[in-house]
Formats: C-alpha cells, structure tokens, sequence
C-alpha cells in the first residue's frame, strides 16, 4: 500500500514548486516577448492572455468537471463590473480605509466570482446536460440584460468607461494599432452584429464626453463621423511606427535579455523561497510594483505604451490563475472532477459529494472568469451590456473544444486560435478581395464547422488530437 | 385594468410564437434525446429564406412555403450530419455540436444577407382592432398567428394520436428498444422528428419576423424563452410546450409592460430556476421521476 502511494504521489512540496516554475517560466518568456513586440501584438497578447484566463475555468467546468456551460461569458461581466464600479467609485477600501488601488478592484472582481459561482453551482449541481446548458444560455443572455435595469448605477446599454490603471512611472501616450484594434474589437469578441459602435473607439475619445449625461446613439454615430479618417489615423501614424518601434528593436536586443534572465531568476528565488503559501507569495511576487521595477530594469525608460502595461497585466494574472488551475487539476481535486463527471454513483460510493464536486467546479471557473473580466474591462477601458454578450460566452466554448476541452494547454492553445484566426481571415480576405459582410463572419463559420468537426472526429480538440497521434505512432 | 388586458392582449401573439418554439424543442427531444440549440438558427436561416422569396415574389404564403420546404429540409440535413454520427458518443458533445451548428448558421446568414436588421412586412394589417372606440392590441396579424398555431396543433395531435404514423412516433419515443422489436422503423421516425420540427420552427420564424426585425442573432433571445417554455412544460409534452409557451408570453408581456421590456431575459430566467428548483420533472412530462 505505502509502495503504491509512493509511486503515485509525490511530496505535495515537489509538486508545487514544478507548478510555480512553469507558471514562472512561462511569465518569464510572455513578459520577454511584451517588450520584443510591437503595441499591436502586445494588445494580442493581452486578449490571449485574457481568453486564456477564463479558459482554463472552462477547461475545469467543461472539461474535467463535464458541465457543459454558456454562462462564463456572463461572469466575466460580474468580474468586469465589480472592477469597473470599485475603481470608479471607491477612493479608500471599505472598514480598511486603505488607499485604492487597481488590485483592490481586482481582488473584489475575485470575490464577486465566487459569489456568483456559488449561487449558479447551487442551481446548476442538480442538472445534467442540455438543462444545464439550457440554464447557463439563459444567464449569459439575462445577466448582461441587468445592466439595462440599473443605468444610473451600471451604465446601461451604453456601460462604462474607465481609466486604465497605470504604474506609477504613467505610460507613454502612444496610440496606434487603434485602427487594428477597431476591427479586431468587433470579429475577437465574436458573435453579435449589432454591438453598439462606440465601444470600437479610441478611449480618448470618450474621455471629452460626460459620462453622466445620457447619449444616444445617434449621437455617437454623428460625431463619429466628425472625428473620423483621415486626421487621427495619419496623426497617430507619424507618431507611432518608427520611432518606438525601433525603439523596441534596441531593447530587445542581446544585453537586455541576459539582464532580464537575471530578474527572473530572482523571481524564482523570491517566489520558491517564500515557501509554502506560493498562490499568495507569487501574487505579491508578480502584482506589486515588481512588475514595473523589472520592466524598468530591462531598459523601459519612458514608461510603458499603454497596450504592453495591458499585455503585463493580462498576463500576471494568467500565469496566477493557470498556476492555481494546474495545481487543482493534476491534484486530488481534479481526480475527484473526473471521477465524479464518469460515474457520480461509484464517486458517491467513494466518499465524494457529486453536488460538492459540481458546485466547486462552478466556483473556481466562476472565479477565473471574473479575473478574466476584470482584464477584459481593462484592455478594453469599457464594460457594457455589449462587450459581455452571448458572442462572448460562445467564444468560450469554441475556444475551449477547439483546442482541447480536458487540458489547460488546450485553453492556451484555444485562446490563441480566438485571437489568430479572426486575423488570418482578416488577411486571407484582403488579399482576395472579399466583401466585409462575407470576412466578418468568416471567422465565426470557421469556428462553428470547426466545433462540429472537432465533437465528431477529435472529442479531445487539438491536443487530444496530437495525443492520440502520438500513441498511435509510439504503439507501432 | 385596462393596462392589464392590453399587456395580456399583447402577450397573446408572442407567446403563440414561442408556443410553436417551444414545440419544435419537444419535437426533436422526443425522437432524439437533444435539446436543439439549433433550432432558431435554423429557424433564422429559413426566415430569411423566406424574406428573399417574398421580396422576389411578393407573395407572403410562397414566402410561407418556402421556409417550411427549407426547414423540413434543414432539419433533416442537421440530423443526418451533426446528430446521428454524434448521438451515442456524448451528451456534452451533442450540445457542443448543436451550439457549433448554431455559430455556423448565424455566420452564414451573415455572410448571405449581412449583420442589418431587416424588416419583414405583415401579410396583413399589424395594427390593433377598434372595437368600443378605442384601439385594442390586437391586430388581424395577431389573430392569423394564433389561428396558424392552433392549425398546427390540432393536426399534430390528430396526427399523433390518430395515425399509425404518429403512434409509430410516439412509441419510439417512449421506447426506442420495444418499438423497433415490434416493427416500427424507428430510425425513419427519428427523420420525421427532425423534419417536423424544421418545419414548425420554420413557421415560427416566419411568424415572428414581422413583431421583432430579422438579423442573424434576433432569434436569440427567443432560443432562451422556448427553452424556458419546453423545459418547464416537460420537455417531452407537447401540451406543456403550448401551455408553457403561451404562458410564456403572457409573463414577459405583463412584465415588459409594467416595468421595462429589457427585463424579459430576467423573467425568463427566473422562471426557469423557479421550475429546476422545485418542479425540475416539468409540469406535464410523461415521466413521473426525471434526474435533471
């Protein structure tokens, strides 16, 4: 028995400090490529990282736990508001009376995550397949719907606007790869045509708009007309291509990266050293100022282009999140998902609660998808009715079956398929000459034939796909 | 008062929709054991089908025609690709497919007739009758809807209940294993199913582009209200899924008219949490004990 146990478990110990070293690894090699690229892949790389976020809670619910759910879209929207409204409307924290700040607001987006996954698990732990999926679709329709029920408080249709928190250095004011960031908005988000146009807009431009006066949308769409073309498209032309870029060429050239090896491996240090807390230890290691201080030692002097301080942000907080997710998967609680989603009567009979597994399962990818959100509000400088919509939640699910619906790597590799593949479209049709009305929606047939496809041919997505090949070939 | 009667008057019609919705869920659980989430989408397809025949002929009945023709054929189509081949594998993976056809169809509707919302003009007048001096919300457009669905719903039950077709439906829906030992072709039946249900969602769709407008994705919060409709009716009753379904768009009418019509989802929403909690084998389900 004891030789059993041996060969099947290793020290608890061993096992996280092998977590924290990928996570920070991968931090590391994310963090490195922020600085190398261009704002426009940086602003990628941030949605990725986004995606990523939500998906590995898509990989527990959907995949290890088998609840097939179209609400995480919907969760994100709690997560979103929650940091939208405490950054807003907070200036202390509440009893604590310590000064605000953007993890404060990000913590909250976690806790009201929590507290939505635990009403929806408590639901959702008593259904099975389609009424599940059946009560989820009704969330993610119904859950964004209540922003229109309070639009004193959230904004209603139009939402709300916020400042991106920024480093205390600020970032600096470069704007280009807006106009790639418009098109990409609307095909990344996916599936709703109607969204309101605003939210495509460059932040600044909100930022002349009282907020608490109430537009309508026609009168958006007029002045969008005065601002448009031709002036602020050359304007941010001639600011922004050569010089930073070639900038950024400079950095990342060889001493810099040797240096930034060396405040990664004091990031190790840091991060095993502080023991066995490591989730805490590596959330302070990564979110406190560590993240400005380390840039700037890699030679960032004039402050950060705002979409790579969006990129560092998404990106700590999916390397948190994918660390937390891969110490719950490859552990006890992850054999009890998987038990429990294969026979919940033999799981029962082993001592496991069905219901506890099911509602825990809810909570931790609830939790991961209001991180999520809170990203997403920020990369997006907006939160609204619009930008949580169903396309959203289905974006989820495409992304999670795409990729690979029973690994965290096949999150990874879904949010990278969400982000890429609207792009190659988007190239594929221009070199084509096809109509806009044909290459918006290309992705999402894409997307859609591809989950068919996928469900049919290759249940375990891209991964489980590459896996089966594997063995098959080892077998021979 | 009179608020009252005009929200029900209104809700009348919407909820007939939902109805027929609703009743092209129960269609297709009872021959196949999946909830369609692709059933509107499919609907949607053939709506705008429909518009592009009636904008080619003018006629609203070839437009009417043609998106049964399309539905039934739709259907059939979803089933034979996407449903059989996935059916036995995984409940989760029949969802997942059922979504994916979704995704697809909404992009291809896109990628034919654009993101706009368009307009489908009424065959007949859609403005209430004056009866008593004042203007009821309830037009002759209303009344061919719940003409159309109450049409529908007595064939279906003739048809059901006294054919050898609709018994040889309704055994292997309650049970696949003895009907097919007892000669009937449940594999056919399980076509037919499918088929129907095109067909009555393809009528849906037609009757209720002319109350909302016609985009890829306006049929999506209708998706939310059938369900709702079918699952608290049972899921596999028919006459759950027409109680529930008027039922339905009595509720959201009341509710939209007293407060605001952006709660409807909300009311949807409720509702069916209500029904899991304490009611989750349906009102009307054929099955005493259901684990849902």
């Amino acid at each position: 028995m004891s030789k059993i146990r041996d060969l099947t478990e290793r020290a608890p110990g061993s096992r996280l400090v092998t977590h924290a070293l990928i996570a920070l690894v991968i931090f590391g090699i994310l963090t490195w490529f922020n600085q190398v690229v261009d704002p426009l892949m940086s602003y990628y790389l941030a949605t990725a990282a986004m995606y990523a976020t939500a998906m590995f809670g898509m990989t527990i619910l959907v995949g290890l736990s088998g609840q097939v759910s179209l609400g995480n879209g919907a969760l994100m929207a709690v997560g979103g508001y929650v940091f939208a409204l405490t950054s807003l409307n907070w200036q202390t924290v509440p009893i604590l009376g310590l000064p605000w700040n953007a993890l404060w607001s990000m913590a909250f987006a976690g806790i009201g995550g929590v507290v939505f996954g635990l009403l929806i698990g408590g639901v959702a732990a008593r259904l099975r397949g389609p009424y599940l999926a059946g009560l989820t679709l009704g969330i993610a329709v119904g859950v964004p719907a209540i922003a229109n029920r309070f639009p004193e408080l959230l904004g209603g249709e139009n939402g709300l606007m916020l400042q991106v928190p920024y480093p205390a250095g600020g970032y600096a004011s470069v704007d280009d790869g807006f106009d790639e960031e418009f098109i990409d908005d609307g095909s990344g988000e996916g599936f709703t045509e109607d969204e309101p146009i605003y939210e495509e807009l460059p932040d600044e431009f909100f930022e002349d708009a009282p907020i608490d006066e109430p537009l309508g949308e026609e009168d958006m769409l007029s002045e969008d007309d005065f601002l448009t073309e031709d002036d602020f498209l050359s304007e941010d032309d001639f600011v922004s291509d050569d010089d930073m870029l070639t900038e950024d060429d400079f950095l990342s050239e060889d001493d810099f990266l040797t240096e930034e090896d060396f405040s990664t491996d004091e990031g190790f240090d840091a991060g095993v050293d502080a023991g066995g807390d490591d989730a805490v230890a590596e959330d302070e290691f990564i979110d406190d100022p560590g993240v400005g201080s380390e840039l700037d030692l890699a030679g960032v002097d004039s402050g950060f282009i705002i979409e790579q301080w969006q990129a560092s942000v998404a990106v700590s907080v999916a390397c948190i999140v994918g660390f937390i997710a891969l110490n719950l998967v490859r552990g006890r609680q992850g054999r009890v998902w998987q038990a429990v989603r294969d026979d919940p009567v033999a799981a029962a009979v082993s001592g496991i609660s069905p219901s506890g597994s099911k509602i825990s399962a809810f909570v931790v990818s609830s939790l991961f998808a209001a991180l999520a959100g809170a990203v997403f509000a920020q990369i997006l400088s907006y939160v609204g009715p619009g930008a949580f919509a169903l396309g959203l939640s289905l974006s989820l699910l495409v992304g999670i079956v795409l990729g690979g619906r029973n690994s965290l790597i096949g999150a990874m590799i879904g949010a990278v398929i969400l982000v890429w593949l609207p792009e190659f479209v988007l190239s594929l049709a221009s070199d084509r000459g096809w109509e806009d009305q044909v290459t918006n929606n290309a992705p999402n047939f894409v997307y859609g034939l591809a989950v068919v496809l996928v469900v049919l041919a290759a249940p375990g997505g891209l991964v489980g796909g590459v896996q089966e090949v594997v063995k098959r070939v080892a077998r021979r | 008062m009179t608020n009252f009667i005009d929200y029900f008057l209104g809700g009348v019609s919407t909820g007939a929709i939902i109805a027929l919705m609703a009743l092209a869920l129960v269609l297709v659980w009872r021959s196949t054991r999946v909830v369609n989430f692709a059933q509107l989408g499919q609907a949607m397809i053939t709506t705008f089908i429909a518009l592009t025949v009636r904008d080619a002929t003018g006629s609203w009945l070839l437009a009417l025609v043609a998106a049964m023709a399309s539905g039934l054929i739709v259907g059939v189509i979803v089933y034979f690709l996407v449903i059989r081949p996935v059916k036995r594998l995984d409940t989760s993976g029949a969802i997942i497919a059922t979504f994916g056809v979704l995704i697809a169809l909404q992009a291809l509707a896109g990628m034919i007739w654009g993101g706009d919302q368009k307009a489908f003009p009424p065959p007949i007048s859609n403005s209430g009758y004056e009866v008593f001096g004042r203007t009821w919300p309830f037009s002759p457009y209303d009344l061919l809807v719940v003409v159309l669905l109450l049409v529908l719903v007595l064939t279906m039950t003739v048809v059901f209940t006294r054919t050898s077709v609709g018994l040889a439906m309704r055994a292997s829906a309650f049970n696949p294993e003895v009907a097919r030992l007892s000669g009937v072709r449940v594999n056919r039946m399980l076509i037919l199913g499918w088929a129907i249900a095109g067909l009555v969602g393809a009528i849906a769709g037609v009757l209720v582009a002319p109350l909302s407008t016609l985009s890829p994705t306006s049929f999506d919060i209708f998706l939310v209200f059938a369900f709702t409709a079918a699952v608290i009716g049972g899921l596999d009753s028919l006459v759950g899924a027409v109680a529930f379904g008027i039922g339905t768009g009595l509720v959201i009418s009341l509710v939209s008219g007293y407060t605001d019509s952006g709660n409807a989802p909300v009311v949807a929403l409720v509702l069916l949490v209500l029904n899991l909690l304490f009611k989750p084998e349906g009102v009307f389900s054929h099955h005493k004990a259901r684990a849902v």
